[in-house]
């Protein structure tokens, strides 16, 4: 395996105030490949921001070492900093009064680039974000979802290695969503970007992420694949209703061919819940109860509850 | 070298946003101009013409002069941290790679510059208009401008340091423009000490060469070095503060809020 790109040991963050003490983040370990993305997934308060934070310096953390290509972020900020660029929450991290296009100069700029050589780069970042038509006019007159594509944009022309994103999709409707995480997707797989995003959206895990890391109340309560998680919690569960019995020689090839299945009869409706990881699983679902002339009703895909997910997570640690 | 190419989109986007906000700009350049004008026909009004009310006009102009530029030196740092926290912007300039502290720098010095060529071109127009000229000794001004506001600057950075980590500070920050006002006019000929406060003793030489012509090197050497030791020495040691405050802002989690 090559060096992980960022290495978190034993990060703690206390925030004292006046009245009381926060411990934010507890003692979390964690590192990410090059090339990985990886999902910091968890509860309003759980500490994902205040990690973030800590990885790109604006935060101090109480205790732990943060390493960031090798470099120690406390040591040497700078020199760490010259790897990350970040988008922090909310629609903001752009100049409002800035068109598009002035703001990834300026962006670049502070990264003590030069305008010339981005150029050509944010040309195709305003291509890739659909923002050509809008690239010389003042942001605030963009829309919400416009905004944060451009703040991502701004934090990619500086052209690091690693790209951290704090709640990326918050409030974008479902087509701005999937147009941003289609281009982070394409930046990791294709330009060997590290990327580390926090979010409470299942969906944006299973979409982007390889790899996710649930914390609770300040620490890790998982880390694992995402194909892995979703396996555990029933992630590709399907619910069939259909009209009528099934016929006792249809669930017995059910129950021989599905091993998380459940079913429940009455005389007029029956229920299967069933976990089908992939296609191929629910053709057969589908030919079964074809064969056997089952009425359907309806189908649902179940979403995984992210509060029952963490229920389930956090039971299971104690 | 990156660092210059920093220097250039700070400058850059300060001309930006000067020009989109032109509205403002035009407005402060004719209320300072019809301030002047008022300055002087009031005070010829008072004096009657004659040497005395001559003297008593220029070192107005000049107290004016630069106690314009002094507001905005103390008080440009804090509206500049506040302005980009609210806006959610704060963040990205403290995650430079060339460090926070010299790109703040960077954008108070393009504010400096802008407001030190604007005073000029306001000082030139109001002598075309009233017809009475004061000596204007480039050499001499700007050195003695870029010393005295660096003094000014270290209150500043105190400030800007305040304002990261407590936010509300508007109200200190007008009270402090009455402090800076006494500082214009201490009286240094009776408290010689005084001279090595902010502000007071800068504001007597550049008095002394816009109103009586005096050359930089006309000027005693020792009256130099304490403007230029005031300068330095103020604005280093605001500039520590500032870097205090920062570490704090970041233990405490402040940095971009607002
Ligand atoms: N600057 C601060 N000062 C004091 N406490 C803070 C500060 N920032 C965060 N906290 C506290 O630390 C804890 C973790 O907050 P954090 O913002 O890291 O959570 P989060 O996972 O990002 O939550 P969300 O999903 O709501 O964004 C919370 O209890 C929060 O109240
Ligand atoms: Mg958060």
């Amino acid at each position: 395996m090559p060096a992980p790109v960022v290495r978190v040991d034993q990060l703690t963050k206390v925030y004292r105030t006046r009245r009381e003490r926060v411990t934010a983040v507890d003692r979390v370990s964690f590192e990410v490949q090059p090339g990985e993305v990886l999902g910091l997934l968890g509860p309003n308060g759980a500490g994902k921001t205040t990690t973030i934070k800590s990885l790109c310096t604006l935060v101090r953390p109480t205790s732990g070492e943060i390493e960031i290509g090798g470099v120690n972020v406390r040591a040497h900020p700078y020199r760490a900093l010259k790897r990350i660029a970040a988008v922090l929450e909310g629609n903001r991290n752009i100049y409002w009064r800035l068109s598009p296009r002035e703001n990834m100069e300026f962006f670049s700029g502070l990264q003590g680039i030069p305008t010339r050589t981005v150029r050509p780069r944010i040309d195709q970042l305003l291509e890739r974000f659909r923002l050509v038509d809008k690239a010389n006019v003042s942001a605030r007159k963009l829309s919400r979802g416009m905004q944060q594509k451009l703040a991502v944009a701004c934090a990619l022309i500086k052209g690091t290695e690693i790209l951290l994103l704090d709640e990326p999709t918050l409030g974008l409707d479902v087509e701005t969503s999937y147009e941003l995480r289609g281009a982070l997707k394409a930046m990791a797989r294709d330009h060997q970007r590290t990327i580390l995003l926090s979010t409470h959206d299942m969906n944006v895990v299973q979409d982007v992420c390889d790899r996710v890391i649930v914390i609770h109340e300040g620490r890790v309560v998982t880390d694992d694949r995402v194909t892995n998680l979703l396996h555990m919690f029933r992630a590709r569960a399907y619910r069939f209703i259909l009209e009528g019995r099934l016929e006792d020689r249809a669930c017995h090839r059910l129950e021989r061919s599905f091993e998380m299945l459940e079913l429940h009869h009455t005389d007029h409706r029956t229920e299967i819940e069933v976990e089908l990881l992939d296609s191929a699983a629910l053709y057969k679902m589908m030919d079964v109860l074809r064969e056997s002339g089952a009425i359907i009703e309806s189908i649902d895909r179940q979403d995984p509850n992210l509060e029952e997910i963490f229920l389930a997570i956090v039971r299971g640690n104690n | 070298m990156a660092t210059l190419v920093m220097i250039k989109a700070m400058f850059k986007r300060y001309a930006i946003e000067l020009r989109r906000y032109y509205f403002n700009t035009l407005s402060m350049l004719v209320s300072f101009y019809l301030i002047f004008i008022l300055l002087f026909y009031g005070v010829q009004s008072l004096a009657n013409g004659g040497q005395q009310f001559g003297d008593a006009l220029n070192g107005m102009v000049v107290g004016f002069m630069v106690f314009y530029l002094t507001v905005y030196s103390y008080a440009e740092l804090s509206w500049v941290l506040v302005g980009e926290a609210s806006q959610g912007t704060l963040e990205q300039l403290s995650m430079s790679p060339l460090g926070f502290g010299r790109v703040l720098l960077a954008r108070i010095f393009a504010a400096l510059v802008y407001r030190i060529v604007i005073m000029f071109l306001l000082l030139l127009l109001m002598m075309w208009t009233t017809g009475r000229w004061m000596a204007f000794d480039l050499w001499t001004l700007i050195p003695l401008l870029l010393f005295t506001m660096a003094s000014v600057q270290g209150v500043g950075f105190v400030m800007g340091g305040l304002a990261l980590v407590f936010k509300q500070i508007q109200a200190s920050l007008g009270i402090l423009q009455f402090v800076f006002v006494a500082l214009i006019a201490a009286p240094i000929e009776r408290f010689p000490a005084l001279k090595f406060l902010p502000l007071s003793w800068g504001t007597r030489l550049i008095g002394d060469s816009m109103i009586n012509g005096t050359h930089i090197w006309q000027v005693a050497p020792a009256d130099l070095a304490v403007v230029g030791v005031t300068g330095v020495g103020y604005f280093a040691a605001g500039f520590f503060v500032f870097k205090y405050f920062e570490v704090v802002a970041r233990d405490r989690g402040l940095l971009g809020h607002y």
